[in-house]
């Protein structure tokens, strides 16, 4: 039964992709992409009620079909590093092709790893993130490429080709969340990928083109280390240590574990994006709406994070740990402060993802069961809120047809359903009483281990607050007299922003027996590694430990929340009587021209002039300019401390 | 027990309004006499209160006044977490909630006053955030825990291990109060500001909402001072009382400063001194 959930969870998106790449008619299409939706929620859900299990599968060799579709796709890196003229593209192909070569050749490489496939509470709570937040993005894509195509004015539909590459995502996240194999989790992590190569480079755009062109070399340099870590595990520990829960369950210890480690979560800031690797996550915001959204919530940089996480109890105690807190800690900081300076709304909700994933990651290197449990409230809650974030944007830009915050001005009044959405989910990054805040909340509070980390966190929450409302204001600048009704929004669209929204509070209220029932048991997953006994051959089963001894949640006092919640809640019924009857115009020294619904005055001469109001971004302290070049230097120098971490203690 | 939270509670949220509106009184009186001048009558801020009361409902958008009522109720949530002895990192948290509040309804409307204020506020939030957030954390690594209630259990006051902390805190007040050199988002007595910066499109009885909402402001805030000495409370009482009439001498002493100066004396001299503070506590006791 549960090794069926798994095959749909990764197969069904694949299947699915197939069939809408062959399907031409628009409405099939959505069908399909729905009913494969619908059935990855239930699924995962399913899934999660199911618990946690190991599977091989058997008969198939299924590591021919990886290592051949793994070669498939860095020789596509190679031909396309060649098509773009782009050499690091097949720079950084190469330095993948050849070890693997050398891996499989000429150490003539037999791995047999078994589970092939271990799905514990971690990987559960990350499958529910993909399949729920991911599918419901797909949905949304449906209407938005619709829309897309027809203000580009494109002739030849290629939305088949977009919606292949989305869903097909979701199912190498899928994969790439359950594999045990270190060999497999290498495939799943080349193809995630891939498909944001072909999704960022979807408009053929020259921009598109290159900044997909970064996004795979920067992310090959990954691959490059991912493969390194391979080689050296197997040259120093055998075919035993291709098994990912070998390595977290205590099978690596001592100095040997650090250099692979390094390498690996070098892999997965690459991936996360970040300092100074998030020019890649910057530069795909060329790409349709719909690829940010999943690139930014619930795909892609998850993988980094996931990573990163999943190995914590291996560096748990060493510098390296200290390391990557302060690496996470730092790029929080820098890219809270590179946010305030933005003008473009996607660009502000990028540089808030990565500071977000520094957060998380900050929290897996402080290394404690507090921190972990925070890393993972916080992947769950980030996910939601910034999937529909970036709907919002989405929405907006089909409304306004432009990205800039100062084109939003005013949107309160445009598109009031919209705009109450966005600040929906403005606010819940970073107010009580949502998750968000909670998260970070817990990560102060562990953040206690490594002082360095807790300051920066200090900086950069206060930064976001800056950032978030400096929007949010944009947004809600009206004239007095301006009627608002509610406008229509394509069920495309609506569907999944209430869903979302719903998503926002349920977690939010229901993070207590959430966190009873599901989190509690994927930390203990984390921090202990994952002990695995035996019984029979192919029949493992999963014990873990119980390590948290105490129960996080309940040292918080957690009614308070509740109350700033009851006090949300009968705000709007208090405000009735508070309305106010009379609207009148501004003031502006008395040279107002008099309607309440203008914004013109009498400027010099008596002249009429309309009044503008822009929004402040303080280009000239946290411009990218002023900020990249010592950010930059110090995220690099903290990356070398990391890599030199693993290399001294050898 | 409950019951007898409960009526604290009541009595202070009965209580702090007066209690923050005489302060105001006095404000206004001693400026008056600092500066040679007689000043009114202590209960002044009451009748202004009760008389914009009774003035029309006219506002200039229709969002305004949902902010500034939330700017009111996070400003008694943050009152209660304090009397409750409720989490502190949660209690700065929701001090922030209330100010976004206020920056949010100076967004809300086309008015370049309101927006220059609105700007200065979030500005001023961003100054003083990071010392009260650093506050926390040098709480907890002094106690162990964000709870206030293991404030009051401490026999030692905090004044003794966090008086860098406490020299941040009391220019934070000084920022929270919009006295000199930080009255830049809005001012109470009428020096050099942009007309009335963050409140100028509040009139009539949501101008009394901010007067209300500052007067329970203010007595939060001198309770957060009166939490570095909680043994014997009254001390901390006085210590607090003392700050606040030290603001009143800054105030008439000082010009109003630029708000990149502000930003960057905060950053600057308020994270070193609590940087070195929690260095400190970290050399002392060990992580």
């Amino acid at each position: 039964m549960a090794d069926q959930m798994m095959a749909i969870a990764i197969l069904l998106p694949v299947a699915a992709g197939f069939l809408v790449l062959a399907v031409r008619n628009y409405y099939a299409r959505n069908l399909i992409v729905v009913v494969t939706a619908v059935v990855l929620i239930a699924n995962s859900i399913l899934m999660s009620l199911n618990g946690p299990f190991t599977y091989s599968p058997d008969g198939f060799n299924w590591g021919i079909v990886i290592t051949a579709l793994d070669y498939a796709i860095l020789i596509f890196y190679l031909y396309m590093g060649i098509k773009l003229r782009n050499w690091l593209v097949l720079v950084f192909a190469l330095t993948q092709i050849i070890p693997l070569a050398y891996f499989e050749f000429v150490m003539k490489a037999h791995i047999e790893v078994t589970p092939a496939f271990v799905v514990d509470h971690l990987a559960l709570v990350m499958t529910m993130v993909i399949s729920i937040v991911g599918s419901l993005i797909c949905i949304f894509a449906l209407r938005y490429m619709y829309d897309h195509e027809h203000h580009l004015h494109i002739e030849k539909s290629r939305q088949s080709r977009f919606l292949f590459w989305l869903v097909l995502f979701l199912g190498a996240m899928n994969g790439l969340v359950f594999a045990n194999n270190l060999v497999w989790l290498y495939f799943f992590w080349e193809v995630t990928t891939l498909c944001s190569f072909q999704l960022i480079s979807h408009d053929r755009t020259q921009e598109a083109i290159h900044n997909a062109a970064r996004a795979v070399w920067m992310n090959s340099t990954g691959g490059t280390a991912f493969i390194l870590a391979i080689i050296y595990l197997y040259a120093t520990k055998g075919g035993s240590a291709m098994s990912m829960q070998s390595i977290i369950g205590g099978g690596l210890q001592g100095a040997v574990a650090v250099l692979p480690i390094a390498l690996l979560c070098y892999t997965g800031f690459t991936k996360a994006a970040q300092m100074p690797f998030q020019s890649w996550l910057l530069g795909a915001m060329v790409a349709p709406t719909p690829v940010s959204a999943l690139l930014h919530s619930s795909t892609m940089v998850k993988a980094g994070v996931y990573l990163v996480l999943r190995l914590a109890p291996v560096y748990a105690g060493t510098t390296l740990s200290v390391v990557i807190a302060i690496a996470g800690a730092f790029t929080f900081f820098a890219t809270s402060a590179l946010a305030v300076s933005q003008s473009t709304g996607k660009r502000v909700l990028a540089y808030s993802t990565i500071a977000n994933l520094g957060l998380i990651i900050a929290c897996a290197g402080i290394n404690t069961p507090l921190s972990i449990a925070a890393a993972i409230l916080l992947i769950i809650f980030h996910a939601i809120s910034k999937g529909l974030l970036f709907l919002c944007a989405g929405t907006i830009e089909h409304q306004i047809w432009s990205r800039d915050i100062e084109d939003m001005e005013g949107l309160a009044a445009k598109a009031p359903l919209t705009t109450l959405i966005t600040a929906v989910g403005i606010l819940s990054m970073f107010l009580p009483p949502f998750g968000m805040l909670l998260g970070k909340w817990i990560a102060l509070e562990a953040a206690y281990a490594v002082p360095l980390a807790a300051v920066l966190f200090v900086l950069a929450s206060t930064l976001t607050i800056v950032f978030w409302t400096k929007w949010l204001g944009r947004l809600l600048q009206v004239l007095p007299r301006i009627e608002m009704p509610f406008e229509k929004l394509s069920p495309s669209y609506a569907v999944p922003l209430w869903t979302l929204v719903a998503g926002i509070f349920i977690v939010g209220m229901g993070v207590g027996p959430i966190y009873q029932n599901f989190l509690l048991a994927a930390t203990n997953d984390v921090v202990s590694g994952n002990q695995i006994i035996a019984v029979g051959l192919n029949n493992l089963i999963l014990i873990t430990p119980s390590f948290l001894q105490r129960d996080i949640l309940g040292l918080f006092p957690v009614w308070p929340l509740y109350l700033i919640l009851i006090v949300a809640l009968i705000m709007p019924l208090l405000l009735i009587g508070l309305k106010p009857k009379e609207l009148r115009p501004v003031y502006m020294c008395g040279e107002q021209t008099g309607g309440t619904d203008t914004d013109e005055w009498l400027a010099e001469a008596d002249r009429k002039t309309k009044f503008q109001l822009g929004g402040y971004y303080y280009q000239e302290t946290l411009g990218e300019k002023k900020v990249n070049p010592w950010a930059n230097a110090i995220a690099i120098l903290l990356l070398v401390i990391m890599l030199g971490c693993g290399v001294i203690v050898i | 027990m409950m019951i007898k939270q409960f009526l604290l509670v009541l009595i202070v949220l009965v209580g702090a309004p007066i209690v923050g509106g005489l302060l105001f009184g006095i404000d206004r009186r001693i400026t008056a006499r600092m500066q040679g001048r007689y000043g009114p009558p202590i209960i002044q801020p009451f009748y202004d209160f009760f008389k914009l009361l009774g003035k029309e409902y006219i506002a200039v958008s229709r969002m305004q006044f949902v902010w500034i009522y939330g700017y009111l109720v996070f400003m008694i949530a943050g009152l209660i977490f304090l009397l409750m002895k409720s989490d502190f990192l949660l209690l700065v948290f929701i001090l922030g909630f209330a100010s976004v509040c206020l920056v949010l309804g100076g967004f809300s409307t086309k008015s370049p006053y309101a927006h220059f204020g609105a700007n200065r506020e979030l500005m001023q939030i961003l100054a003083y955030e990071p010392v009260l957030l650093l506050l926390a954390i040098a709480i907890y690594a002094q106690n162990g825990s964000f709870l206030i209630s293991e404030i009051y259990k401490q026999d030692k006051p905090l004044l003794f291990s966090l008086w860098p902390l406490f020299l941040a805190v009391l220019y934070v007040l000084t920022i929270k109060m919009r006295k000199s050199p930080f009255d830049i988002s809005t001012s109470h007595h009428g020096h050099q500001e942009v007309v009335k910066g963050v409140v100028t499109e509040y009139s009539g009885p949501y101008f009394a909402l901010f007067h209300l909402a500052e007067w329970y402001e203010i007595i939060l805030l001198l309770g957060i001072i009166s939490l570095f000495w909680t043994n014997p409370m009254w001390v901390g009482i006085l210590i607090a009382l003392a700050a606040f009439l030290l603001e009143l001498f800054i105030d008439n002493i000082t010009a109003r400063m630029t708000v990149g100066w502000m930003v960057r004396l905060s950053w600057s001299v308020g994270l070193i001194l609590g940087i070195i503070n929690i260095a400190y506590i970290y050399y002392t006791k060990g992580v």
